[in-house]
């Protein structure tokens, strides 16, 4: 009896013992989250530092991305893309950017270009924390803050295009205090957004991973040179950037000046003209990597979406908006261009385009080919299927139907470079090394040269039509648009709408509602 | 010494209050609330012995009984029901209980609030953060988290079974079911039960003959009678728009399926609904075994259940075991044990949405099925042959616990487990998916262990005062873990799993079998650690007081917030017997104030590590990006919010007052109970300035309260006697209404999404236009003075066609400043009432239920007039069903408006779509036949204790104002799709044996 008694009493007081939750309480109670990283473990290894600068690129690509941003703001307004049913995507293409869609509301938000803002400005500032592993070199952490400088300075510029006047924060206020901050001219932001990368661009290497002086070595944070490739911001793109960001200023004599230098070093980052082949074949330019185009195609700035990585999206790509059936299995496209725009792109008397063009004289060679058809499937059908764009998972053979897409956001290739440089030239008055330029495009087009000698002939007219054909699709259109408008004023309704702002997209009620600083576009109030 | 250091210095304090407690004062209101349905006549209500167990029952949070309260569903007429989930169980049946059941398939997800809801339902996270806690046996179960929702494109459902882990419990092994509401009582539950709690306590080992109880019914669902309609009908809808307001252009858009009226799949018959609603078998057959010696004594129980809806041949099949025993080692000391089973194995519905949200991918649905039954045939065919998606959930509750009794003193302690995990395997063939296959698989696991302790020591102090003391120790750790993989584009059709080599020195490891696979593991886990002390002084069982303190430690909280003290009081005084004494009328009256304050915890485990980087690369419609380049990105938590430090724990404050009474010889029972519930401190994600790129930051000091009235009424209106019938009747009732009283940071005001929060207005309020109708000329719209700038929206002039919202401010532009808030999407008043009518040998109950004063969203009615913004979305919100052929309501009394507006007259947002969701129903009728008193009249078997027969009609109708299929199949935030399937009428014929 006495012994059961004391074997019970051992067994209560193990039950008690076995918890000891006096002891081991509080520490029983630190459990770390396996979802996120806390601060406190935050910054200390390169592994930190570059999954951070990814994070930048990411959240650039996802903002760019989000509800097919990039083409909804680039190409539909004033464009040549016709909405066939989607009443939000027929507002923006009249300009009717008040009207109150869920897509138009959304994308009218800029909070996501200022997450990848914000992303940059916290990794120039904290970055360099994680020197404190010597596997971070200085010379690693230099290249990378350049990078995420750049991409800063290009976020800026990107959102100038778009608002105009935008809030000016050049530093990542990362304390949960939210500070509230008005609009910066867009002159104060663009000459911000040109200081940084005229500082940063010589920082950075040509290629990652290629024993470039600027960032030695064949492995670059875990990668090769194949692997970095069309991946990064380098030197040459930054000045791509920057000839960008002069000619948006109107200042084409810098532009002049970025432009020849990313002509005189796009061969040192692989870099080439494409053929019409290379640029409308489903594992053409525009596919992830552009790989099949083999090691000597690079991209200047691209954001990536790569299937074996699981990045391959449904959207935040022009082929959602554009192909339909027989490419995918979408009944009827969301935009087209109407076949008699496509007449007026790609006049007969250009000659042969390869693009697309109508073609009534090449019956004689045998085939009747009724058109050239690079760009449009189904010219035949009531609705033309423009396809210039068409990387549907992939590539990969025998699986056509299904709409997941890989297109890269491709920012600008060779071909838009020599045609900017083609512009500021001939604003500039060099119209014969304008006009060399343009005829080298469209030589590759095959379309008749250019002579300026002929009636009629207008330089600047003919550079952004050539603009017009070779870069449809790519999210210039609107832009290219305000350019040529700035240059020629001789459109009274589009010179009303660069004097009143009305070329700039009203902001969203959720950011004026979240800042009170922040005014609304005059043309839109 | 050692706890001073271990604890933050309020503890000392606190720890002083840790000495000892409370004895059952078992006399509270049992006599009032276990009170079964007053005629309990010939109706032979097995009487069991569970004293033994409910002793040693796991007694985590101290003796339970000392709370006894009203609030106890009737679990016996309940077990003539076929119903399977807890919340159905406790609907309609408990004062102040509300569920809500979006969708009548077997085994989906059900809501249950209790006293309203504490913040506002933006996402299933607060929809989850809202439930009620339910304890099984003393053990607070395990829920799906639902952080699984951050790799989800849509959330209409969780990935996974997402089968409704409360459905697991068999209503025949069920003892008791309770609702707590008591402040002080919830107090000492802690943190888990914030929210209020469901107490169910299942039938339990007890001693003598052994004892046979067979249960079992079987019986159908009849097939659904709806309307059926084609394209003749859809058209004649349409064309009428395209009339008055179409252009050529937009005819030359008119839907290809619509286009042809020749084509026979969309203009002929319309007879899908023989495909799709079909009549159901159901059944439950369970068996339970219990016997023992005083000393050492067990229960076994064994049951099989199937239900099933008429619509799109969804069912659950439930298998239950259960097993549990009793030993007294030493005559003072009791161990009991119990473990309990269940498996459930669930047929969903094939609903496009459900099944395009699983494989997130959106083909072309421009053309909906046809409504015709050939062709719907060959769909479901695909089904049958090709589509593999199984569902099964296994959940497993037990408990080890010991009681220890010496003079005064008592020591009780264990450990309690609950576990259940999911899985679902899903193939789609080739042909429903593009040409292209997809299979998912996932595995998930709910775990929860609890240690606790406690000691307590009873003082008779003299014949009338007794004091009792406990103290005791808690530790609970739960883990929600996930691995899911989906994957498209396998090889063909028959293989429909990707299987993997698992040999990591192979070659191939773990590579794909031709799929393209996405993998997503998580897992998050909470540790709480608490101790707990409660004093209770019973006075001549006329005055009974009891205080009660708990000390709670989370590991979701920040270190330097780790630590709540909630506490509670209580009193019960029996004004009976020492003021009114002797008055004819009155039969007992009890008054009670109760006080208790809790705090709340937090469901997800991001929050403790303060600011933090995730992966969040997403963007709209690509929710699982995380790397760039293939490598893993980090940022920010810009999408799901900044948070900061210095989290306090948010708490809930309850203050409740009630009274008892008991007229003429308690034939007449009244119990009322006013309250009023704050929660304070609570956390909610406030939109910042966008220039920081976060959509929003967690910012404390969201308070909202709740108050509102509980009522129940028992009536013996006729006492059973030979030959005369009996009847009782009841009810309950509550009444509640929610205000939010302050907003974080201050604010007065706060936009998130469609929702508005203002202080002094409800947290479940639309938010809407108010239309008055249409602008049939262009000369209507109004023309602000001095200009000759219309009257806008959103900057967008209004023309003829569009819809007449009022300018509330005048200022000429209607945009959100002109919104209202107008009615709430929870009912201000729910209950349920109900009688018993006993006469000789037959029982027939019944028992209704209602919902009153809320109001609903009419998405569906918004959907099918914007049929133009609706079809060109390429949002899931254009998938169109198969029921799309199916009339669920009226259309016709709409304003017609042009649909091709850039303004977007039938947008959702407009008191147009608003409809009164208040409703009654007939819950159910039962009609019962004792056999063993009845049958030969003799009242006497010497084999069966009970011999029962009974008839069921369960669901039978509704009485409602409103114009589509059923108002309660509406979702938690107040919008109804039509997308619900019906909550299904069944019938059953039953018995109950027991030998």
């Amino acid at each position: 009896m006495i012994g059961k008694k004391i074997a019970t009493v051992s067994l209560t007081a193990l039950l008690f013992a076995g918890t000891l939750p006096f002891t081991a309480c509080n520490k029983q109670l630190d459990v770390n989250s396996t979802r996120q990283s806390d601060e406190a473990k935050s910054w200390k290894t390169i592994d930190d530092a570059r999954s951070s600068l990814m994070g930048i690129y990411g959240l650039f690509r996802a903002a760019v991305a989000d509800n097919n941003a990039h083409w909804l703001f680039g190409e539909l307004r004033n464009g040549d893309f016709t909405a066939l049913k989607r009443p939000d995507l027929k507002a923006i293409i009249e300009g009717k950017l008040n009207a109150s869609y869920p897509v138009i509301e959304s994308i009218a938000n800029w909070r996501r270009f200022y997450a990848a803002i914000n992303a940059c400005n916290l990794f120039i500032e904290r970055s360099g924390e994680a020197l404190a592993d010597t596997r971070y070199t200085e010379i690693n952490h230099k290249v990378d803050v350049a990078q995420a400088r750049v991409l800063r300075a290009f976020m800026y510029y990107y959102i100038v295009r778009i608002w105009g006047d935008v809030p000016l924060l050049t530093k990542s206020y990362d304390n949960g205090s939210f500070k509230q901050f008005p609009r910066s001219s867009k002159e104060d932001v663009l000459g911000f957004a040109v200081r940084e990368i005229e500082e940063a661009a010589p920082m950075l290497p040509f290629a990652y991973g290629a024993a470039d002086p600027k960032m030695p070595g064949e492995v670059y944070h875990t990668k090769t040179y194949t692997e970095w490739k069309n991946m990064l911001i380098n030197k040459v793109s930054a000045y791509a950037i920057l000839a960008h960001i002069t000619a948006l200023q109107g200042n084409y004599y810098a532009t002049a000046g970025y432009t020849d230098y990313v002509m005189q070093n796009y061969n040192r980052i692989a870099i080439n003209y494409l053929s019409v082949g290379d640029l409308t074949g489903r594992t053409g330019i525009f596919n992830e990597l552009a790989d099949d185009l083999g090691t000597d195609q690079n991209q200047f700035i691209s954001f990536n979406f790569l299937r074996g990585m699981g990045e391959l999206s449904v959207s935040g790509h022009i082929e959602q908006l554009t192909l339909a059936y027989p490419l995918v299995s979408k009944q009827s496209p969301d935009i087209y261009i109407t076949k008699d725009t496509l007449a007026s792109m790609f006049p007969t008397s250009n000659g042969q385009d390869l693009r697309f063009g109508t073609d009534t004289s090449s019956v004689d060679q045998g085939t009747p080919t009724l058109y050239r058809n690079a760009y449009i499937t189904n010219y035949g059908e009531e609705i033309p299927i423009f396809s210039k764009v068409k990387s549907i998972n992939a590539g990969v053979a025998g699986e056509q139907q299904f709409n997941v897409f890989t297109s890269a956001i491709l920012f600008t290739r060779l071909e838009e470079i020599v045609l900017l440089r083609a512009e500021a030239l001939a604003v500039l008055g060099h119209e014969s090394d304008a006009a060399t330029l343009l005829n080298n495009i469209r030589s590759r087009r095959n379309v008749k040269a250019f002579d300026g000698e002929e009636a009629g002939a207008d330089l600047i007219k003919e550079i952004f039509e050539e603009r017009r054909r070779e870069l449809v699709g790519e999210g210039w259109r609107w832009y290219d648009l305000v350019r040529y408008n700035k240059i020629k004023k001789n459109n009274p309704a589009f010179n009303a709408l660069i004097s009143n702002g009305g070329i700039y997209w009203p902001v969203s009620r959720d950011v004026l509602n979240n800042n009170a600083l922040i005014t609304q576009n005059n043309y839109w109030k | 010494m050692r706890l001073k250091s271990l604890l933050p210095a309020k503890s000392i304090a606190f720890c002083a209050l840790l000495i000892v407690n409370a004895r059952p004062a078992a006399k509270a209101y049992t006599g009032y609330q276990a009170a079964p349905p007053a005629s309990n006549g010939k109706d032979t209500i097995p009487v069991t012995d569970t004293t033994l167990a409910a002793k040693a029952a796991p007694q985590q949070i101290a003796t339970q009984a000392t709370f006894s309260k009203d609030g106890k569903v009737n679990v016996r007429t309940l077990s003539f029901t076929p119903f399977i989930s807890v919340q159905q169980y406790v609907k309609g049946n408990l004062a102040g209980v509300y569920v809500q059941e979006p969708s009548g398939e077997p085994g989906t997800e059900q809501n249950l609030f209790i006293r309203g809801i504490s913040m506002p339902l933006l996402s299933k996270r607060e929809l989850f953060d809202n439930q009620a806690a339910v304890y099984l046996n003393g053990v607070p179960l395990a829920a799906d988290n639902p952080f699984a929702y951050e790799i989800q494109q849509y959330d209409f459902n969780r990935i996974g079974p997402a089968t409704n882990l409360l459905a697991a419990l068999n209503i025949d092994n069920v003892e008791s079911i309770e609702v707590i509401k008591d402040p002080a009582r919830l107090a000492i539950l802690g943190p888990v039960a914030a929210n209020g709690a469901i107490w169910i306590t299942t039938k339990a080992a007890k001693s003598g003959r052994r004892q046979i109880n067979i249960n079992g019914y079987v019986g159908f669902a009849p097939q659904q009678q709806v309307t059926p309609v084609n394209g003749v009908y859809e058209n004649n809808f349409r064309l009428p728009f395209y009339n008055k307001y179409g252009t050529l252009n937009d005819r030359f858009n008119y839907p290809a399926y619509l286009k042809d009226s020749s084509n026979a799949d969309y203009y002929g018959r319309s007879n899908w609904t023989d495909s799709y609603y079909k009549n159901q078998a159901l059944y439950n057959l369970d068996l339970s075994l219990t016997g023992g010696s005083e000393r050492a004594n067990f229960r076994f129980f064994g049951g099989a259940t199937r239900n099933a809806n008429t619509a799109d041949e969804t069912a659950l099949q439930r298998y239950n075991a259960s097993f549990s025993i009793n030993v007294l080692p030493l005559k003072w000391v009791t161990a009991s044990a119990m473990i309990n089973a269940t498996h459930m194995i669930r047929n969903r519905n094939r609903n496009f949405v459900d099944r395009l949200a699983e494989a997130r991918y959106l083909p072309d649905v421009s053309n909906p099925l046809p409504p015709n039954k050939s062709v719907y045939e060959q769909y479901l065919g695909q089904f049958d042959e090709n589509v593999k998606d199984d569902n099964k959930t296994t959940a497993v509750q037990g408990y080890f616990n010991i009681l220890a009794q010496m003079k005064g003193f008592r020591y009780t302690g264990g450990l309690s487990f609950d576990y259940n995990e999911g899985t679902r395997d899903v193939f789609y063939p080739t042909q429903l998916l593009e040409g292209n296959n997809f299979v998912s698989n996932y595995f998930g696991f709910n775990q929860r262990f609890i240690f606790s302790n406690a000691v307590g020591y009873t003082w008779n102090i003299d014949t009338q005062n007794k004091l009792d003391f406990e103290a005791g120790q808690t530790y609970q750790s739960t883990r929600n873990k996930f691995e899911y993989a989906y994957g498209y584009n396998g090889p063909n059709n028959f293989i429909k799993l990707n299987i993997v080599n698992g040999d990591p020195n192979a070659t191939d490891y773990l590579q794909s079998n031709g799929f393209d696979v996405f993998y997503h593991p998580s897992n998050q886990k909470v540790a709480i650690a608490a101790f707990f002390g409660k004093a209770n002084w019973a006075y001549n069982d006329i005055l009974d007081v009891t205080a009660v303190v708990r000390r709670d430690g989370a590991s979701v909280m920040q270190p330097d917030n780790r630590w709540y003290t909630g506490y509670g009081l209580t009193a019960t005084l029996d004004l009976y017997k020492t003021v009114v004494k002797n008055a004819d009328f009155l039969s007992n009256l009890d008054l009670t104030a109760s006080y208790g304050r809790n705090g709340k915890l937090l469901s997800d485990d991001r929050f403790a590590g303060g600011p933090n980087y995730r992966s969040d690369l997403s963007w709209t419609g690509a929710p699982t990006i995380g790397s760039f380049a293939g490598l893993p990105g980090l940022s920010r938590p810009y999408n799901s919010g900044w948070v900061g430090y210095g989290i306090p724990w948010a708490y809930v404050e309850q203050l409740s007052a009630g009274i008892k009474a008991g007229f003429l010889q308690n034939k007449l029972q009244v119990g009322i109970d006013v309250y009023s519930k704050t929660d304070k401190d609570m956390m909610l994600p406030v939109p910042v300035p966008a220039e920081y790129g976060y959509k929003t930051a967690y910012a404390s000091g969201l308070d909202v309260n709740n108050s509102g009235v509980d009522l129940t009424l028992h009536a013996g209106v006729l006492t059973e006697a030979a030959n005369k019938p009996g009847l009782s009747l009841h009810a309950n009732l509550n009444y509640n209404k929610n205000e939010l009283k302050a907003l974080p940071n201050g604010l007065q005001r706060l936009v998130i999404n469609d929702h508005l929060l203002q202080v002094g207005q409800p947290i479940d309020a639309f938010w809407v236009y108010k239309n008055e109708g249409i602008y049939n000329t262009n000369a209507e719209v109004p023309v602000k003075p001095g200009t000759s700038q219309p009257l806008t929206y959103q900057g967008v002039a209004l023309k003829a066609g569009d819809a007449r919202w009022q300018d509330v401010n005048g200022d000429y532009t209607i945009n959100e400043d002109d919104k209202v808030m107008v009615g709430n999407s929870l009912p201000k008043i729910t209950g349920g009432f109900g009688g018993n009518l006993a006469y000789r040998s037959f029982n027939l109950d019944f028992n209704f239920y209602f919902a009153l004063g809320h109001k609903l969203l009419n998405k569906y009615a918004a959907q099918r007039l914007d049929f133009i913004n609706t079809d060109a979305s390429s949002s899931i919100d254009g998938v169109k069903e198969i029921t799309f052929w199916e009339k669920k309501m009226d259309l016709g009394a709409y304003p017609m408006y042009n649909p091709w507006s850039n303004t977007i007259p039938y947008r959702l947002d407009q008191d147009l779509f608003l409809d009164k969701a208040s409703f009654v129903k007939l819950r159910s009728v039962t009609l019962s036949y004792n056999l063993v008193s009845g049958w030969k009249g003799k009242g006497k078997s010497n084999v069966f204790k009970e011999a029962t027969v009974y008839l069921t009609g369960a669901n039978l109708f509704t009485i409602t104002s409103f114009k589509g299929d059923d108002p309660e199949l509406v979702q938690y935030n107040g919008l109804y799709t039509g997308a619900g399937l019906p909550i299904q009428r069944s019938f059953i014929l039953g018995f109950k044996l027991e030998l």
